[in-house]
């Protein structure tokens, strides 16, 4: 439950959602100026769900069991909240921010 | 049923949403401040420092002044200096139906501390469940309408046709209503489980004030023998009606350290200066998520451990954890501030959902709005705005009223009250867009002004500057979120003005 172990959950977290948002038309649509293909679309959503699985995996090994799935559902919650906000306000950032969130993942699980 | 499940489930949204909005705004307000409680009770004492003093010292410091000042009591409790608590607590019963009296000590002289007096972080966590009522009515009005809530989140579940499609949308630009729309679910949706966990668990938490007739009808009259049975207090001691010198504190604190790793949060002497005296040394909570104190029991004149509690049953494990889950005593600093997050997002559910009713509702040009719109306007303006404006007025008065003043800490409490009720006044006098910009505004204005009264007020340097980093970013999206909300109505009103004049022109 150490700050890095929640900076790895809210990272991994931030690109699994990422990668699930732009799967979706609408803001596809917004951010890449164009409709995913369907093959784009099904990696992309099933990137996202992968990101959220090992960030489950990541909460339980660096947090066990009895922290884990708090840790988990709460980094999902502020990752999500910072996700809309950039769809909303900044959608050009959306792509570098979850590119950006790997390699931040990576020197957090480093720490964790 | 002539109307369709999801209609009739938005209809219940709505109503219930609406009748239990403005209570549990200020809970989750209240409780969403109550993460940082220490930090705020630290912030509001700014007098005291860390002490090191050792725990068994401390107890006896304690013990000393309630011999002298509660000779006659059924019991003393001794809370111990901790990091964020650097004082000595002493709380005595004169008997079981007095209410409980208390005192602060210095932890260096066992004195009556000069530090000043204050509720410090204590009042907003009681306000949280009790609303500073009669704690038995506070608790009944809190614990129905979370009920209440329950309701709404469910059917607002029910409700919302498109959660996954809209998952990340907020369309900022379209019109008030759905802006308020997209608000008001984004908010819900993405923080869903601690919504859904945190009104669970604050039902749970009041299960027995709700439901006394369990454990009422299982005991008859004797509910103290429930919390023994459950692992959660020592058996009572009954005293033996002759007085016997009881054993010194610290060699018995120190040998119940021994044996528990965690540190000592509270010393409790039952029937002191009686033959039958038992002391209780009760420790913090070991880390895990449920919320349980281990306790080493001693008769006090014998020194033999007569009770030793640390695992739960069962179904008392059960409760614990989900009190543990609702507190997040465990979360560290990262955790916690996701945890404040999730409550803020909760507040401005609530908030957001108030505001579309009445924006949902706004009447035709030109036609004046209705009772019911008026009150609900007033009511949304006196309670969003008007709680954080009464939350900083209580922390303006902790740093601007003299020390010395007579009865302070009530004093603080007034002008809590004071400030919001004043808001509510204007909110009711003047219940239109312009006045949640001017209100958002002042209430911006006084959270931003608390780090420079502090810094003139104190002499604590940087000690305090997370908590006055707080206090600007509380500013910052009072002040935000009043204007955001403030252009809404002016974009409403520009457009229907423009509209009357095209039709005055044709």
């Amino acid at each position: 439950m150490t700050p890095s172990s929640v900076l790895l959950n809210l990272a991994l977290s931030f690109a699994g959602l990422s990668a699930l948002c732009l799967a979706m038309d609408r803001h596809h649509r917004a951010i890449f100026h164009g409709s995913p293909s369907r093959k784009r679309a099904r990696a992309l959503r099933w990137t996202g769900w992968c990101g959220i699985a090992v960030s489950f995996a990541a909460a339980i090994l660096t947090a066990d069991w009895n922290f884990g799935p708090v840790q988990w559902l709460g980094s999902l919650t502020g990752a999500a909240l910072v996700l809309v906000g950039l769809v909303s306000y900044r959608p050009g950032w959306v792509r570098p921010a979850a590119i950006l969130a790997l390699p931040l993942a990576a020197v957090a699980a480093f720490l964790a | 049923m002539r109307r369709g499940f999801r209609q009739s489930m938005a209809w219940l949204h709505t109503w219930s949403g609406l009748v239990t909005g403005w209570v549990m705004f200020c809970v989750f307000v209240t409780g969403t401040a109550t993460y940082y409680r220490t930090d705020i009770s630290l912030w509001m004492r700014p007098e005291l420092r860390a002490a090191a003093v050792a725990p068994g010292v401390a107890a006896e410091r304690g013990a000393a002044y309630l011999k002298v000042h509660a000779p006659k009591a059924v019991s003393w409790f001794v809370s111990l200096p901790q990091e964020d608590r650097p004082l000595i607590g002493v709380y005595w019963l004169d008997s079981f139906e007095a209410p409980i009296r208390q005192a602060s000590l210095d932890a260096e002289t066992g004195q009556p501390t000069t530090a000043r007096a204050t509720q410090g972080g204590d009042f907003l966590y009681r306000f949280h469940y009790e609303l500073q009522m009669m704690p038995m009515l506070g608790r009944w009005i809190v614990g129905a309408s979370a009920l209440v809530l329950l309701v709404a989140l469910v059917s607002g579940i029910v409700t919302h046709r498109r959660i996954f499609a809209d998952f990340f949308t907020f369309r900022r630009d379209r019109s008030a209503q759905r802006g308020w729309l997209d608000a008001h679910n984004v908010t819900g949706v993405l923080a869903l489980p601690f919504h859904l966990m945190i009104t669970y668990t604050g039902i749970v938490t009041l299960a027995f004030t709700l439901m006394p007739w369990g454990i009422a009808s299982a005991y008859r009259g004797d509910e103290m023998r429930f919390y023994v049975e459950a692992g959660q207090t020592p058996a009572w001691r009954a005293a033996a009606g002759r007085p016997a010198e009881a054993l010194p504190l610290a060699p018995l604190v120190d040998r119940a350290r021994a044996e528990v790793s965690e540190p000592l949060e509270m010393v409790i002497v039952n029937n002191p200066g009686d033959a039958a005296s038992t002391v209780v040394a009760v420790f913090e909570e070991p880390k895990g998520l449920a919320h349980r104190h281990p306790q080493v029991a001693f008769e006090a004149v014998s020194g033999e451990v007569v009770a030793r509690l640390g695992t739960l049953k069962p179904a008392a494990h059960a409760f614990t954890s989900f009190l543990g889950l609702h507190e997040a005593h465990f979360a560290g600093p990262a955790l916690r501030g996701l945890f404040f997050l999730c409550g803020l997002m909760g507040s401005a559910t609530i908030a957001t959902g108030l505001v579309l009713w009445s924006v949902a509702r706004a009447p035709k040009p030109g036609l004046a709005p209705g009772f019911g719109l008026r009150l609900v306007r007033g009511l949304n303006l006196g309670t969003v705005l008007g709680l954080p404006i009464g939350i900083a007025a209580f922390f303006l008065a902790n740093r601007l009223l003299p020390v010395a003043l007579e009865a302070r800490a009530a004093w603080e409490g007034g002008a809590f009250f004071a400030a919001w009720g004043l808001a509510a006044l204007v909110g009711f006098a003047r219940p239109h867009g312009r006045t949640w910009r001017e209100m958002g505004t002042v209430a911006g204005l006084l959270f931003l002004s608390l780090p420079l009264v502090g810094a003139l007020t104190t002499d604590r340097g940087l000690d305090f500057v997370w908590f006055d980093l707080a206090m600007v970013a509380i500013a910052a999206g009072l002040g935000s979120g009043a204007w955001t909300l403030s252009r809404y109505e002016d974009v409403r009103r520009t457009r229907v003005a423009r509209t009357a004049q095209t039709l005055a022109r044709a």
